[in-house]
């Protein structure tokens, strides 16, 4: 018995030395759904960091740059779970998730272990409402949406009639409430109808004809990209007459493979995308990495907070999340989805444009902003 | 949209996803009329027969039969999903059934949800995690009339599903195989006594049951435009709630269930509330198993078959 005993604490001293004497390894996790109806999105989001490691190549200071990925499912506890674990794998850096209702329960244990967390989809605006000083967001939030949104409506598409319909979920139904919200403001728009669906139907066509009965100039899809290809299909089947307007979550290519030649005069908003050579590059690198036939929407928001961390840690000389955190804050960064800054609340300085499905492509459409045609 | 119209529109919307319903529904009645066991795995293999499909329809898409040929399309692809997942069905009764059919009911149920996640994590690794796209081979073109409108896809998958339906309740009570089948699911020994085949039969519901299960899984892919490997789950707690509903076990009451549950989804997001359709679909099931705890078409005393 002694004998195995101090075998064993051989074994376990040797394993302790082996691994102080390893390389200097900087440890970025992801929370994305990999698995459940959004491991598309999710999947572009790993790739997308995935890609920013290889592409940045030596780090400073390290030996080796390593992406532990995790798991959020869209699903609150699924995600908190994957968070504690990346936090007990010691990662430096957080980027995720992709479901606001995912991300906000996940930052609590996030932010407590005082990690710097950068999540490249969740919009919901309550996020960076919380005086959280490790979190910082890509995409523009949903009430910049939804002003966005309801501009389009009142001074381009000079709608006079709206029926929402969202999913019940943190993004979706926040977004719709925002809606709601900006429309009552002006009372241009008015909102008719307010229907909900089940995430993961596949059929919405008791919905869509209710809509069909009563007619609305403008309907909005608050839904996320799988439900949203079946309905757009659905509505073209039943000969709807209304313009369909939808957001970031369903602007994706594979809703224009899926939905194919019906979604067409789908409007969208997203942000800008500048021209950039960077970006150029970027999507070829990916689509070459990946073997993909295009670049998920959020896989660019993904690479940009990738390659944001790892220049902050390198001009930082740490990853020290308080220092990470100010270094992230002070300065301008350059990135394929535009330039990057942040407010006081962790919000990126942002906004969205309306695009238009035309030929099976996305074309940018209106600028909310300036009110001119793009 | 007047109400008459709008009316028939939802009974069209209700009688499309009902009759999907009730051929997912069938696989479960059938399997448990023989053998008394809930197939666990058979989401997952209507799932597999909407991949065959989406591969086979490509396939023959991108060789250009499609425009040439469309009925003879049609035909093939039906017909490779269903022998393959008949087959399939055939495997999972073999592997993970046919050894335990003597040990408790337990083990059995473990063992079916042990291969629904086996399945479906095959399904998962071999054709990824994201939606795939159906060639849309019946586009967006269908008559119109009283207002109401009927896509030319939903009339031929409404017409199938109910020719197969026919065809099974013509072959469970026309032919020595359906007899036979029959004859096992009321009483097992007493069937083997008069010189049944009882494992022949087993297999042949294992073929019928997950081949009907295909044919839906291809006709969701054609008539909604995307499969996942996780689709089956969704369509899979609604069917089974069909075939509980209609009292499992029963073949009309499979297919009335499935109807029923169709029916339910779709007037209640119609004329009701949309956000309390689920929960209403599942308040109706259980009141309907409270005062008729053998489901509607039901036999009663399941349990005393020995």
């Amino acid at each position: 018995m002694k004998k195995a005993g101090i075998i064993v604490l051989c074994l376990t001293l040797i394993l302790g030395f082996q691994s102080m004497a390893l390389a200097k390894t900087l440890k970025i996790g992801t929370l994305s759904p990999l698995t459940g109806p959004y491991a598309q999105d999710g999947t572009d989001i790993l790739q997308g960091v995935k890609t920013a490691v290889a592409v940045y190549g030596a780090l400073k200071g390290y030996d080796k740059v390593e992406v532990v990925p995790g798991d959020s499912a869209c699903d609150g506890g699924k995600a908190t779970m994957a968070a504690n674990k990346l936090i007990n794998s010691g990662v430096n850096v957080i980027i995720g998730a992709y479901c606001s209702s995912a991300t906000e329960p996940a930052q609590i244990p996030i932010m407590d272990a005082g990690i710097v967390q950068i999540t490249p989809a969740s919009t919901n605006e309550r996020l960076t409402a919380k005086g959280y000083k490790y979190f910082f967001r890509m995409p523009p939030r949903d009430d910049v949406q939804a002003w966005s949104t309801v501009q389009f409506l009142e001074k381009k598409l000079k709608a006079k009639t709206i029926a929402l319909i969202d999913d019940k979920q943190t993004y979706t139904a926040g977004l719709t409430a925002n809606i709601e919200k900006f429309a009552k403001e002006k009372n241009i728009v008015k909102v008719i109808a307010h229907e909900y669906i089940t995430p993961g139907d596949s059929d919405f066509t008791a919905v869509l004809t209710k809509l069909k009965r009563i007619n609305p100039d403008v309907i909005y899809m608050s839904v996320y990209q799988p439900e949203g290809s079946k309905m757009i299909q659905q509505a073209r089947k039943l000969d709807m007459s209304s313009t369909f307007l939808s957001e970031d979550a369903v602007f994706h290519p594979k809703f224009l493979e899926v939905a194919g030649k019906n979604a067409e005069g789908v409007y969208l908003t997203f942000a800008k995308a500048p021209e950039t050579p960077e970006r150029d590059e970027f999507v070829q690198t990916y689509m070459k990495m990946w073997n993909a036939k295009a670049v998920g929407s959020y896989a660019y928001y993904a690479y940009d907070a990738g390659m944001m961390a790892l220049a902050a840690i390198e001009k930082a000389s740490t990853a020290d999340a308080d220092k990470l955190q100010q270094t992230i804050r002070d300065n301008t960064w350059t990135g394929v989805s535009g330039d990057i800054s942040f407010d006081e609340h962790g919000d990126r300085k942002i906004a969205h444009i309306v695009w238009l499905v035309k030929d099976n492509k996305f074309v940018p459409f209106w600028d909310p902003i300036t009110g001119k045609d793009l | 949209m007047d109400l008459s119209s709008f009316l028939l529109q939802q009974i069209i919307n209700a009688v499309f996803l009902g009759s999907i319903y009730s051929l997912i529904a069938l696989g479960y009645t059938m399997v448990y009329g023989i053998i008394e066991l809930i197939n666990f795995a058979h989401g997952e293999l209507f799932t597999a027969g909407a991949f065959i499909g989406v591969i086979v329809l490509t396939a023959l898409q991108q060789m250009g039969f499609v425009e040439t040929h469309f009925v003879l399309t049609m035909i093939i692809v039906f017909v490779m999903s269903m022998s393959y997942v008949a087959v399939l069905g055939v495997a999972v009764e073999h592997v993970a059934y046919k050894p335990l059919r003597t040990s408790s009911r337990l083990s059995a149920l473990l063992s079916a949800l042990g291969m629904s996640i086996f399945l479906s994590n095959g399904m998962m690794l071999s054709q990824g995690v994201s939606d795939r796209a159906y060639p849309q081979v019946f586009g967006i073109e269908g008559i119109e009339f009283m207002g109401a409108r009927i896509t030319n896809g939903q009339i031929f998958i409404i017409i199938l599903a109910v020719a197969l339906m026919v065809g099974l309740q013509l072959f469970v009570h026309r032919t020595r195989l359906g007899k036979a089948m029959r004859a096992t699911a009321q009483n097992k020994t007493m069937a083997r006594i008069l010189g049944i085949d009882i494992d022949q039969t087993i297999r042949i519901t294992f073929m019928i049951g997950p081949a009907l299960g295909a044919a839906a899984g291809v006709m969701v892919g054609l008539h909604y435009g995307a499969v996942r490997f996780d689709m089956g789950f969704i369509f899979m707690i609604k069917a089974f709630a069909a075939a509980i509903l209609g009292g499992i076990g029963s073949i009309p009451g499979a297919m009335l269930g499935g109807l029923i549950i169709g029916t339910i989804e779709v007037m209640w997001a119609a004329f009701l509330p949309s956000a309390w359709k689920d929960v209403t679909t599942f308040t109706v099931l259980i009141m309907v198993l409270y005062f008729k705890p053998s489901g509607l078409l039901g036999e009663g005393t399941t349990e005393v078959r020995v």
